[in-house]
């Protein structure tokens, strides 16, 4: 008796489907397809995004879709996850103090210190013992100052430096009889305080400046004591690596690093018990605390803080998202890894950038039970064909893996989606545990966003998914380990010069100021602290003595096992384990996909497959 | 604080037939035949000596040198800027006609092909004259500059088109046949 059976599998982002053909208990794969999921999973919405999928199988199949049979269906798991992310600490200047910024072209180069006196008021000085930098804002032309400051130094006034609004940095410097550092493109001038002693300087091409970076430099400069240096050392701090800077030492400045009152994360367990842990702390410690707390029942933030809001905020989109009330919400899993945030300073002159630290957080909560008898009833209904709920997602995941050549029982699988990580244990008798963990593929792409400064999802997105590519001239390519690609077609001219996304057959050029090594450490690193962290945590769980040693088959599946780099970190991390890790090979063909669907087939025959 | 008020003077020498450039970090400004000369301002009656200052100081701000001729035998932009690209000694060239209009070209491009074009003279400004000199720098040098944003105006058609074309004959007028590009010595005086 032959009788044709589809197995569709909904995931947070994309829908699954596989056809096979029953033959006494033998099961021969036909066709499977992939779509995006329309709507967010076990809504209604997705049965749009099932129909275009089971047709194109079907098609692929050279069947039509009345000949299925019946339509299995995964009981989706009724897990949501939500992302937030604030900072933990803001560098505020108060009392102006300093300009450390890298215009593209300033003028000169070298140390000045003097008093600080706008560029009209020069020809009016009468103390001539006096050291002095000139302020010249925009209304001034480049030519004009550069002759008022040769005249004034013909005058016997000595001048050690310039501070400049516009980019002239370069052309009042040619014009100058004697060289001084001047730094330009210092776009709120009218913040730099006059009568003040202030220093400048300016560092060769390719240098960075060495004084001013250097809190001992600046307190030889001012003639501080030991407490003033303590206090000006953020000062230094916040210059180090730039090419020009000035400061400028106020009586009252200074320049503080506050700590956000960020708050505390109330972790509640299992009979009543209760962690707190200061955000602050940073996610380590947080992370550490969570894991001494064992089981989570819910996680509060302290409420009026920033991490009260940052749950607070995901309690209310989970809400939405469930059409559950904000209260009923129990965050079941949540995952904190540190970020790094570039903030502009409160209270810069130049439009400085100063990388904030932050707290990302995946949260999941648990919801009733998805209502996914309603999308079975609906897809029955459009399209005429039994459908029935098949069994759990972890279980038709293993089932599916099995598939894999090389594994066997005791194996544990690890499905790293887009909105979290799950963990399933089959052991020997067949038994299996499952876990689910906030955190996966979205996390990622917010971290690449936040700290590259992107704000641009879509190509974050692809950054996270692509290698990346430098094009040195027409037909070469510099590649991410260095080594350089020759192209048989000439690259096309918009990406001359230019660090880019290497997709498959398209190549996206990134914004001039992000190096190639910047961007690729930080896309490894968003990674290895989401994905690296997250399976250990989760192998951890689903482990029953708790020791990864006791494991040796360790599977990966969903979207992220198609990453290029991510299942090579896993391997990496787990082989210290002894453990044998890699991404499955469904069927012997599908890689790391479908093992769902395949599974959902696979359950109804209780058999093995037959290519 | 007080604006000094100034004046710029702009004096322009001719001196003979425009040799081929040899310095890599030079880059050439090539001017219409009437700039500033029979004509002395663009379409929004802006000064040419502002205008050409404005690009000269965007070059040399970068580090490149700036070179200026005149283009005489012919008065269309393209084929102004992309003859100057061929005696550039970077190969990067910047055409400006009497009206304003700009364009930024290379000498390995066709000639109606460019790096930059700046099509709308009326919306142009100072401050693009000045980063446009900044970007064909940059190009000289070795860097892929973002292109300078250019706003768009859709009034400028119907509002300049006919004095565009006027101002394109008067230049015109001036146009010597067969006669090669020659080079110019440009100075600058400020008076307070």
């Amino acid at each position: 008796m032959k009788k044709l059976i589809a197995g569709v599998d909904i995931g947070n982002s994309s829908t699954e489907v596989a056809i096979a053909q029953i033959e006494d208990n033998h099961a021969v794969f036909l066709s499977q397809h992939l779509v995006k999921t329309t709507g967010i999973k076990g809504t209604i919405d997705n049965v749009k995004g099932i129909r275009f999928a089971l047709q194109e199988a079907a098609k692929k199949a050279g069947i039509s879709l009345k000949d299925i049979e019946t339509i299995r269906l995964n009981d989706a798991v009724p897990v949501i996850g939500d992302l937030a992310m604030d900072l933990i600490s803001e560098t505020i200047i108060t009392e102006s103090s300093m300009i450390g910024h890298n215009p593209d072209t300033p003028g000169g180069a070298g140390m000045g210190i003097g008093i600080t006196v706008i560029i009209d008021q020069l020809t009016a000085i009468e103390n001539k013992e006096q050291e002095y930098i000139v302020v010249i804002p925009k209304e001034f032309d480049y030519e004009w100052a550069a002759h008022r400051i040769n005249k004034a130094e013909q005058d016997g006034i000595i001048i050690t430096g310039a501070i400049v609004q516009k980019d002239d940095g370069v052309l009042i410097h040619n014009r100058l009889t004697k060289e001084i550092p001047i730094v330009d493109e210092v776009s709120l001038i009218e913040k730099v305080p006059l009568g003040k002693l202030a220093a400048i300087e300016v560092a060769l091409p390719g240098y960075v400046i060495r004084t001013l970076s250097n809190p001992y430099g600046l307190s030889t400069v001012f003639n501080l004591d030991p407490d003033q240096t303590k206090q000006i050392a953020l000062v230094a701090k916040a210059l180090v690596g730039n090419r020009s800077a000035v400061v400028i030492r106020t009586p009252q400045g200074e320049v503080v690093e506050r700590k956000i009152e960020a708050g505390r994360v109330i972790l509640k367990g299992t009979n009543k018990q209760q962690l707190e842990v200061s955000i602050n702390d940073g996610a380590e410690s947080i992370m550490s605390t969570y894991e001494k707390l064992g089981v989570l029942q819910d996680v509060r933030g302290e409420t009026g803080t920033n991490v009260g809001g940052m749950f607070n905020g995901l309690r209310y989109d989970l809400a939405q998202l469930t059409g559950q009330a904000a209260e009923e919400i129990m965050i079941s899993d949540f995952l904190a890894v540190d970020a790094v945030i570039p903030t502009s300073i409160s209270g810069a002159m130049a439009g400085e950038l100063s990388m904030e630290s932050g707290v990302a957080l995946a949260s999941m909560v648990k919801t009733d039970k998805v209502p996914v008898q309603r999308v079975a009833s609906l897809l029955e209904e459009e399209i005429g064909v039994a459908v029935e709920i098949g069994g759990i997602e972890a279980d038709m995941a293993i089932r599916g893996a099995l598939t894999t050549p090389g594994t066997r029982k005791p194996l544990v699988i690890l499905d790293m989606g887009g909105g979290s990580t799950d963990a399933a244990l089959m052991s020997e008798s067949s038994k299996i545990t499952s876990i689910h963990l906030a955190g996966a593929g979205d996390m990622v792409t917010m971290l690449i966003n936040s700290e590259l400064a992107l704000d641009n999802k879509e190509l974050a997105e692809k950054i996270k998914k692509n290698p990346l590519g430098k094009v040195l001239s027409l037909f070469h390519m510099q590649l991410e380990d260095g080594t350089i690609l020759f192209s048989k077609t000439p690259f096309p001219p918009h990406t001359f010069g230019k660090v880019l996304i290497r997709e498959e057959n398209d190549l996206t050029p990134l914004p001039n100021k992000l190096s190639m090594e910047k961007v690729r450490d930080i896309r490894r690193s968003a990674k290895r602290r989401v994905f690296v962290t997250n399976s250990l945590r989760a192998l951890k769980r689903v482990v029953p003595t708790g020791n990864l040693k006791h494991l040796s088959f360790v599977v990966m599946l969903g979207g992220s096992a198609l990453d290029f780099e991510i299942p090579q970190m896993i391997t990496e991390e787990l082989g210290r384990f002894g453990i044998v890790a890699g991404f499955a090979n469904i069927r012997g063909t599908e890689g790391p996909r479908n093992a769902v669907a395949t599974g959902l087939i696979l359950s109804s025959v209780g058999k093995e497959v037959v290519q | 604080m007080t604006t000094p008020t100034f004046y710029i003077d702009m004096k322009i020498t001719e001196e003979g037939n425009a040799q081929k450039g040899s310095n890599p970090r030079e880059v050439m400004v090539v001017l219409g035949p009437a700039y500033g000369k029979e004509l002395n301002k663009t379409i929004v009656k802006v000064d040419h000596a502002s205008v050409l200052r404005e690009i000269l100081s965007g070059i040399e701000e970068q580090g490149a040198v700036p070179r200026v001729i005149r283009s005489l035998r012919t008065a269309d932009l393209a084929f102004m800027a992309h003859g100057a690209a061929q005696l550039s000694g970077s190969g990067i060239s910047i055409g400006l006609q009497s009206r304003g209009t700009v364009v930024i070209h290379q000498r390995d491009l066709d000639p109606l092909s460019n790096l930059e074009l700046f099509p709308q003279s009326p919306v142009i400004t100072l401050e693009m004259y000045r980063q446009i000199g900044q970007n064909a720098a940059k190009y000289a040098l070795g860097e892929s500059p973002n292109p300078v944003l250019v706003v768009n105006d859709a009034m400028t058609r119907p509002k300049y088109q006919a004095i565009a074309a006027l101002l394109y004959l008067k230049e015109c007028q001036s146009l010597v046949p067969n006669q090669k590009p020659i080079e110019l010595k440009v100075e600058f005086s400020i008076t307070e």
